[in-house]
């Protein structure tokens, strides 16, 4: 067991990074709002936390408190334009943001070294310290999730005009939404900086989002639980079948293709839907016909 | 000086109309925003490069391309796309899944070419350039612009001029309706699918002989200027792309020319990001759109 947690340490770390930028990824949309902006506030604290711990020598434990208020500020900040716009055109703002991140990153040399980026970050983060960033993330979701605001949340991503006919604040909820993506997004991005000794612009970008954006949707983007395991198949997938290692993005593309079309909620809230509807339909009514409930 | 750089950012800006007609014709159409269109435009450019390879002359070459980059969408299209088309939020599930055709296509391409940059045989066209109004003009660069004048003519003639492109505006302003109408809506499908795919296919040979080098990434920084030129010429509007294109392109000419570089993508996205929140049914965009990007 113990000769096997080695052999696969740093594939763990990897999975626990990933779980933290897809839980990220996985509140917004779990709120109706189509952001794609994760990847960015992530280059930003992670940015921000090389700066901090470069330049003033802190440790991260201030590095990692500061880059998660930053991305907290971003998300607030970018809450307010996307409020106006519909699903798709969120996504192309967000997107946009993603490469303006990207642009700014590799135009301002000064502050953070361009194209060639940041090196010699000093590495302080062990796997504990990720399990435990990820413990209490996924605490605070989950506590978040079981009260009130989960249950808006919910209501707000089927059906917005009936959540705002019931007298939910769209726009104060959406906001919420998006600092609480934009704070755990530049958490783990301080994270990765403090684990992987160097980061660079072109790490944040498409590809990074696309494989974001993919565990939540393999997942699943209703249970906290979704984003963990769509990341853990995402990371370890590939690693398990060893020739499929160097078609990834082939297997992860076909992934996406099959579960969007075949299960349209996810792997972990897919068969939660299952589980309950058995359940239900044992004891009073009979089967359901397959026509899902639109989520 | 100056008209040097405004023709070739026309130029340029000219083949980001292109790319961005057929992923516009998708969108405005159906709903459909197609991450994969970029993928499909890298393909057109291998398929031609291949071509020109096994010996094919190049107006060969750019049939072939164009041909099966048209059936590769009509092929995404059965296989991603149809069957969500009942779901309830197909948009969302629309855009996942092109995403997912998009990781496939840029995965087959990686491994065909090794991850290499390959390059057209020298000489495949003249380079010598000529000069007109004290303007260096290179053949291709006529080429470029003949062609491009050449698929908007066309596409606008198709679409309102033929009882096909009649069909297709019905469809794009309201699909059950027309279906009533007795348009048969699978048939439109297939053409707008097939259209869009042949000029990112035109467009990928193109910037592959322009810019004499194709690799498996290709795709997606016109991927993203894609969505810049949709937005800022508004959806489904075809005057609208050609425009936007072409003051893209010019924009995008200029900055490099007259500004450091690596201000070029921060000005282009900052603009995007401008437009959509200032006036997000773009340029050319109508009322019906406007209620399609807004909240209400």
């Amino acid at each position: 067991m113990i000769n096997f947690f080695y052999a696969y340490q740093p594939l763990i770390d990897f999975f626990l990074l990933n779980a933290g930028f897809a839980l990220s990824q996985y509140i917004v949309l779990r709120a109706g709002v189509f952001s794609i902006a994760t990847v960015g506030i992530v280059s930003i604290g992670a940015y921000s936390a090389a700066i901090v711990m470069k330049s003033l020598g802190l440790s991260i434990w201030i590095a990692a408190p500061f880059s998660a208020l930053v991305g907290l500020a971003v998300g607030l900040l970018l809450s307010v334009p996307l409020a106006r716009l519909r699903g798709p055109y969120q996504a192309i703002a967000t997107l946009a943001f993603v490469q303006i991140v990207a642009a700014v990153a590799l135009y301002a040399e000064p502050l953070t070294g361009g194209a060639l980026g940041m090196n010699d970050i000093p590495k302080q983060v062990s796997t504990l310290g990720l399990v435990f960033a990820l413990a209490f993330v996924l605490y605070i979701l989950g506590s978040l999730s079981r009260s009130r605001i989960g249950a808006i949340f919910d209501a707000l991503r089927q059906d917005e005009a009936v959540a705002g006919s019931l007298g939910i604040s769209i726009s104060f909820h959406h906001a919420l939404a998006f600092a609480l993506s934009g704070a755990i997004a530049g958490l783990f991005g301080a994270l990765q900086a403090g684990y992987i000794y160097s980061i660079e612009p072109h790490q944040y970008g498409f590809v990074m989002l696309t494989m974001t954006l993919a565990a939540v949707i393999l997942g699943g983007r209703r249970s906290i639980w979704g984003p963990v395991v769509g990341a853990a198949i995402m990371t370890f997938l590939p690693e398990i079948a060893r020739p499929l290692a160097e078609n990834r993005l082939l297997l992860n593309g076909l992934l996406l293709v099959v579960v969007i079309i075949f299960l349209p909620r996810g792997v972990v809230d897919g068969l939660i839907a299952l589980v309950r509807r058995r359940r239900t339909s044992a004891v009073t009514w009979p089967a359901e016909s397959s026509k899902e409930v639109r989520t | 000086m100056l008209a040097q750089q405004l023709f070739n950012g026309l130029v340029l800006g000219a083949v980001y109309a292109l790319f961005a007609l057929g992923f516009n014709l998708v969108f405005g159409v159906h709903k459909i925003m197609n991450l994969a269109h970029g993928a499909i435009f890298m393909v057109g450019a291998f398929v031609g490069l291949y071509s020109v390879t096994l010996g094919l002359p190049l107006w060969a070459a750019f049939l072939i391309a164009m041909v099966f980059t048209g059936l590769l969408s009509v092929m995404i299209d059965f296989v991603a796309f149809r069957p969500l088309r009942k779901t309830g939020d197909a948009e969302f599930a629309m855009l996942i899944a092109s995403i997912g055709v998009e990781m496939i296509l840029v995965n087959l391409a990686l491994r065909a070419s090794d991850a290499r940059t390959l390059r057209f045989p020298f000489g495949i066209v003249p380079v010598e350039p000529f000069f007109l109004f004290g303007m260096r003009i290179t053949p291709l660069q006529f080429v470029i612009a003949a062609v491009a004048v050449l698929c908007v003519t066309l596409l606008a003639f198709y679409l309102y001029r033929t009882s096909f492109g009649r069909q297709v505006r019905a469809v794009s302003s309201n699909e059950r309706a027309a279906m009533l109408l007795g348009v048969e809506p699978r048939m439109i499908y297939l053409q707008t699918f097939f259209i869009s795919g042949l000029l990112a296919g035109l467009a990928g040979v193109l910037i592959g002989l322009a810019f004499n080098s194709i690799n498996f990434s290709m795709g997606e920084p016109y991927l993203l200027r894609g969505f810049v030129v949709l937005i800022l010429g508004g959806l489904g509007s075809l005057r609208g792309a050609v425009v936007a294109g072409l003051a893209l392109g010019i924009i995008q000419t200029l900055s490099v020319a007259y500004f450091p570089t690596g201000l070029t993508d921060i000005i282009v996205y900052s603009l995007l990001f401008a437009v959509l929140l200032v006036r997000p049914n773009g340029l050319f965009g109508d009322a019906v759109s406007d209620a399609r990007v807004a909240r209400r």
